[in-house]
């Protein structure tokens, strides 16, 4: 064995100084650095964007609940090494200089907030960050609440029984929840003065909100311990599944960025093979001497075996050390779009990069270093024996089962695995077969036509087995660019149809309704679009069916969070902007009293169905409306929604206000001003600052996203040169032989050029056909996004592809016709 | 037909500069025949190659059939090649993805020649193997497929043909038979012939006879 090994040191070391290898090294060096800095990169990123959602929960993962928690859960916590903040809201009315406004107060501990940062201004306006809570005695109150209650910066606010100093204006908050129908202004103060406001009395409407951060493993331990503890008052969120717009654009970054390293592994994979393959030929004759010289088949085996292991511990290595360098590099590059801090790497995945360049070398060096195995002894007399391959079946089901563990390993799903492994085996193998039989068939009517043409179409045509795994490889590659980009573009076109430049930025609530007239027709006037004026009605699903809804509704869903609080409820006589009916039908002009129309994923969570009755509780009285329609709407529009809404007329003898949204734009700001003056009562909420602040997410997400497609691109031009490169000797060969019997070079180089435009056009033909079909599977299935075809790009690719092979070809082959033509006198 | 004048060739190795080839005068007359012998490493191929354009002259110049090849460049020497020249191999020089056919057909369809077809199955036909037309090199044996080089070195009806050891690979049972057929196209086609090889009744068989050693003329 360490003969062999000293052995396989050698050979290995000669191949390199004769350059034998240097193709294959370097295409593994490439395929391993690159897959190790997609998997470092997205690794990152995918924590950072975690921890940018971790700002939006203020901490890594909250337990809320409407009373204290058990002990043992913090202690488990404590035990645990997570550290802990606690927050606790609560509604309460300030008085002031004889004014009165209800405030929504928060107290906060020590640590809070673990994620995320504070903003808070003083009178000069500037905004500072801060990660502090309020020092005791002192309160942070929101700015509205200073010109409503006559107060200015510096003064006492007493907050029930406890006078404290208004030390500076809070600006922002990172969890700060939007309801925004209810949302009261903010004070904000340290939680050990609570205790002495004596607002908090037993049965005092409290939110508690208990807050960690701290060590991946030891949060799911503790989300894990929590989970069955839970009762039906408390919730445990964390970064997944706060604030579903976020958690969803996520989820999708998540699997997207997944299956571009599968992508970018596979298409490695295929360079590999490739290179190998062409390695494994040219030792068909050192094996048949070592075999000659009595070296037993398996013997012969473990000494390429070794080789490659060698290669792969050096090559992986390598690979890695690059792949950090050049993700470091990127994170550098694209630091203005980043968040400040990107979390370091972590060494698990770094080793897990290294593991899996020498898995990838394996799983695709195997089926090819495998055919050494059948190599006769008889080639030693006979240089031109072709190789009995081994079952093609046994050496592609390695890479076949690695891949398909990949996908796998990324997705974390069965059903896509499935889907992504079958139907590409599937659309392979009949490619393959039509594209044999293409070729063949065309080989039989190649009309008579110039013979530049002629002898580019034949190349391609000489072998029809190896011209069609090369088209193949190619359109293999491009249908991972094509999955890439499509899945990309429509991703992002879907996220910002979530943001549109002008949805609403502002909520005016709390509208009288004898305001309701004028308010319109100021907005009118002012040229502002508002997205309609609908009257809230608080209320409380308490029944449907007759049956109690506590007894229907199951823990943790959004029926579950509908229930514990008071809906806002709402009566229209049209059907509101992005409303769609989906089941039932809308009430037409003469509408019956006492009719509701529910949203679709609250009716699914509740069992609701059309001709339910549901039972509300609306000011001490109870309204009882038959379920006529369903609607879907999308409740990442910034549009007032509606979970409930009912026939008109069913709400009217009960106290309402009113409320809208609209778009102002920055210039506009002032307006602000005025409509607050008019109308006293009114509150408007400023949402533009949440907006900016996903808009900055999804920004990050598409840049992380980009750029991994870059390097699904140079992954595709690795195979593009291994391919190339794996036929450069035959290449240089028949050139010369070709010279010799007298073509110019200018003929070779038309040659080369029209057999790598063709290839590369029936390439990326081939890989829009397949990339469409999957596209449709894809969004059908996996991304529930509605497909539709980029025309544009499907008539580009097959140029676009054809341009791309002939550059890349004729780089490789440009030094093709320039071999001295003595080698031909010596025998190739 | 050939001519030489000085002829000589100077390569760069690691070790210095090595003369393989040593002011060659030569002159070849049309129809002639003229073997060249040496031991190995004599630098035969080496004035081969010169002499076929195939290498240029470290010194000294070649014409062919009175034009300078040491004046032209690369193409215009291929298109002198493809017009005047045919050349037989030791190792055959097949293109292995095409078939005995096509490879007969390839410096016709390099002249632009529009009957490539039948003048090249007309020659298979000749040297015997009208029934392999559509055979790769891979199926057919080694004097069979000198057979089909030298139908692919007759093909374009050259003034001269090259051999290099024509006869080298094959046992001489074949060897005879693929020499036999050399002379006769030969005859046939008029062709002045320069022909290298270790085999002494094969050079007996040319007109004239050079020696090569260590590059000179003995
Ligand atoms: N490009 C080169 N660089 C270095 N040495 C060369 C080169 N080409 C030829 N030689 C040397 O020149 C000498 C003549 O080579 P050549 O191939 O002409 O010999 P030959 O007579 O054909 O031999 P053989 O009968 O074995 O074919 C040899 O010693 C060879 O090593
Ligand atoms: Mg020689």
């Amino acid at each position: 064995m360490k003969a062999t090994a000293l052995l396989a040191w050698r050979l290995l070391w000669r191949d390199t100084r004769y350059g034998e290898l240097s193709i294959l090294c370097f295409a593994l060096i490439i395929a391993v650095s690159c897959s190790t800095a997609v998997n470092l990169f997205s690794e990152r990123m995918q924590r950072t964007m975690n921890a940018q959602a971790a700002e939006f929960l203020a901490a890594d993962l909250v337990i809320s609940s409407s009373e204290d928690i058990s002990k043992a859960w913090l202690d488990e916590a404590t035990r645990l090494q997570l550290k802990q903040a606690k927050t606790i809201e609560f509604p309460s009315a300030l008085v002031e200089n004889d004014e009165l406004l209800l405030a929504s107060v928060k107290a906060v501990s020590a640590l809070y907030p673990l994620r995320g940062q504070l903003k808070i201004s003083d009178e000069t306006e500037s905004e500072i960050t801060t990660t502090q809570a309020p020092a005791e005695g002192e309160v942070w109150v929101e700015k509205r609440i200073l010109p409503a209650l006559k107060l200015h910066l510096g003064d006492v606010l007493n907050v029930g029984e406890k006078a404290l100093k208004i030390s500076k204006i809070l600006t922002y908050e990172p969890d700060r929840q939007g309801d925004f129908y209810s949302m009261s202004a903010r004070v904000m103060l340290n939680e050990r003065d609570l205790a002495q406001t004596h607002v908090t009395q037993p049965g005092s409407r409290l939110h508690y909100s208990f807050q960690f951060s701290g060590d991946e493993k030891a949060l799911k331990t503790f989300h894990d311990y929590v989970k069955p503890k839970l009762n039906a008052s408390q919730r445990i969120i964390d970064i997944h599944q706060n604030r579903p717009e976020i958690g969803e654009a996520l989820r999708r970054a998540e699997s997207y960025l997944g299956l571009l390293s599968i992508l970018v592994v596979l298409i490695s994979g295929v360079a590999i093979a490739i290179a190998t393959r062409r390695y494994s030929e040219r030792h068909f004759n050192t094996v048949a001497v070592l075999r000659c010289l009595g070296y037993k088949q398996n013997q012969v085996m473990t000494l390429f075996v070794l080789q490659f292991l060698i290669l792969g511990l050096f090559t992986s290595a390598l690979g890695c050390g690059i792949g950090v360098v050049v993700q470091q590099g990127l994170f550098y590059l694209l630091k203005s779009f980043l968040p400040a801090t990107i979390l370091q790497p972590s060494i698990s995945s770094l080793l897990l990069g290294f593991l899996m360049g020498i898995t990838i070398l394996f799983g695709f060096a195997v089926p090819p270093l495998l055919q050494m195995q059948k190599v006769s002894i008889l080639r030693i007399f006979q240089q031109q024996l072709e190789i009995v391959t081994p079952s093609a079946w046994l050496v592609y089901g390695i890479a076949l089962s690695l891949t398909s563990f990949f996908i796998w390993f990324y997705t974390d799903n069965l059903k896509m695995t499935a889907i992504i492994m079958g139907g590409g085996l599937l659309t392979l193998f009949i490619l393959r077969f039509f594209l044999t039989h293409f070729l063949l068939y065309t080989k039989r009517f190649l009309p008579k036509i110039s013979l530049n043409w002629r002898f580019g179409v034949e190349a391609l045509l000489r072998n029809p087995k190896i011209s069609t795994v090369q088209i193949l490889a190619f359109s293999v590659t491009l249908v991972a660019m094509i999955l890439s980009y499509s899945v990309r573009t429509d991703l992002l076109k879907d996220w910002q149809l979530q943001l549109p430049n002008n949805s609403p930025n502002h909520f005016a609530i709390n509208i009288f309704p004898q305001q309701f007239d004028k308010i319109s027709s100021d907005f009118t006037q002012q040229n502002i679009h508002s997205s309609g004026i609908y009257p809230v009605i608080s209320g409380r699903l308490i029944a449907i069916n007759d049956v109690a809804v506590q007894k229907i509704v199951s823990k943790e869903t959004q029926g579950d969070r509908a229930i514990r609080r008071d809906l806002s409820l709402t009566w229209s006589a049209q059907l509101p902007e992005d409303n769609q009916i989906i089941e039932g039908e809308w009430w037409n002009k003469t509408p019956v009293k006492n009719q509701v129309s529910i949203e679709d994923k609250l009716a699914q969570s509740l069992g609701v169905k059309l001709g339910d009755k549901l039972t509300f509780t609306i000011s001490n009285q109870e309204v009882i409306a038959d379920v006529v329609s369903i609607r879907r709407l999308r409740w990442d529009t910034m549009k007032p929604n509606f979970y409930m809404i009912f026939s008109p007329t069913t709400l009217d003898n009960y106290p309402q206000t009113f409320l809208t949204s609209f778009f102002l734009p920055k210039e506009q700001k002032n307006l602000l001003n005025q409509l607050v003056k008019t109308y006293p009562n009114v509150t408007v909420l400023e949402v533009d600052v949440v907006l900016t602040q996903l808009k900055t997410i999804f920004t990050q997400l598409t840049s992380a996203i980009n750029f991994i497609l870059y390097f699904a691109l140079f992954a595709g031009l690795t195979v593009l040169f291994a391919v190339i490169h794996a036929s450069l000797d035959q290449r240089i060969y028949e050139s010369a032989l070709m010279r010799v019997l007298g073509a110019n070079r200018a003929l070779l180089r038309r040659t080369h050029l029209l057999e790598f435009a063709l290839l590369g056009f029936l390439a990326g033909l081939l890989a829009v056909l397949i990339s469409q079909v999957l596209l449709f599977a894809l969004y059908h299935w996996a991304l529930h996004l509605t497909y539709s075809p980029n025309l544009p790009l499907c008539v580009l690719t097959p140029f676009g592809s054809a341009f791309l092979v002939c550059l890349a070809g004729f780089s490789c082959v440009r030094n093709v016709a320039k071999k001295p033509l003595t080698t031909i006198l010596k025998g190739k | 037909m050939i001519e030489t004048v000085n002829l000589g060739k100077t390569v760069f190795s690691p070790e210095g500069a090595l003369q393989i080839l040593k002011e060659v005068t030569l002159k070849i007359d049309k129809g002639e025949s003229l073997a060249i012998v040496g031991t190995s490493g004599s630098g035969k191929s080496t004035l081969l190659g010169l002499l076929a354009g195939l290498d240029s002259p470290s010194t000294g110049s070649v014409f062919l059939n009175g034009q300078n090849l040491t004046a032209m460049d690369e193409d215009g020497r291929a298109t002198m090649r493809n017009q005047l020249v045919g050349f037989v191999f030791q190792s055959f020089q097949l293109i292995a993805s095409l078939t005995a056919l096509e490879n007969v057909m390839l410096p016709l369809e390099l002249a632009g020649d529009k009957q490539a077809k039948t003048k090249a199955s007309a020659l298979l036909e000749r040297v015997g193997l009208a029934h392999r037309l559509s055979h790769t090199p891979i199926k057919l044996s080694g004097g069979e497929q000198q057979r089909v080089a030298l139908a692919r070195a007759f093909v374009t009806q050259p003034a001269i043909l090259f051999a290099d050891e024509p006869t080298g690979n094959l046992d001489s049972k074949t060897g005879n038979h693929v020499i036999e057929l050399l002379f006769e196209l030969n005859h046939e086609h008029n062709t002045t012939l320069v022909l290298v090889t270790h085999d002494k009744d094969l050079a007996n068989r040319c007109n004239r006879k050079i020696t090569l050693e260590a590059g000179a003329i003995l």
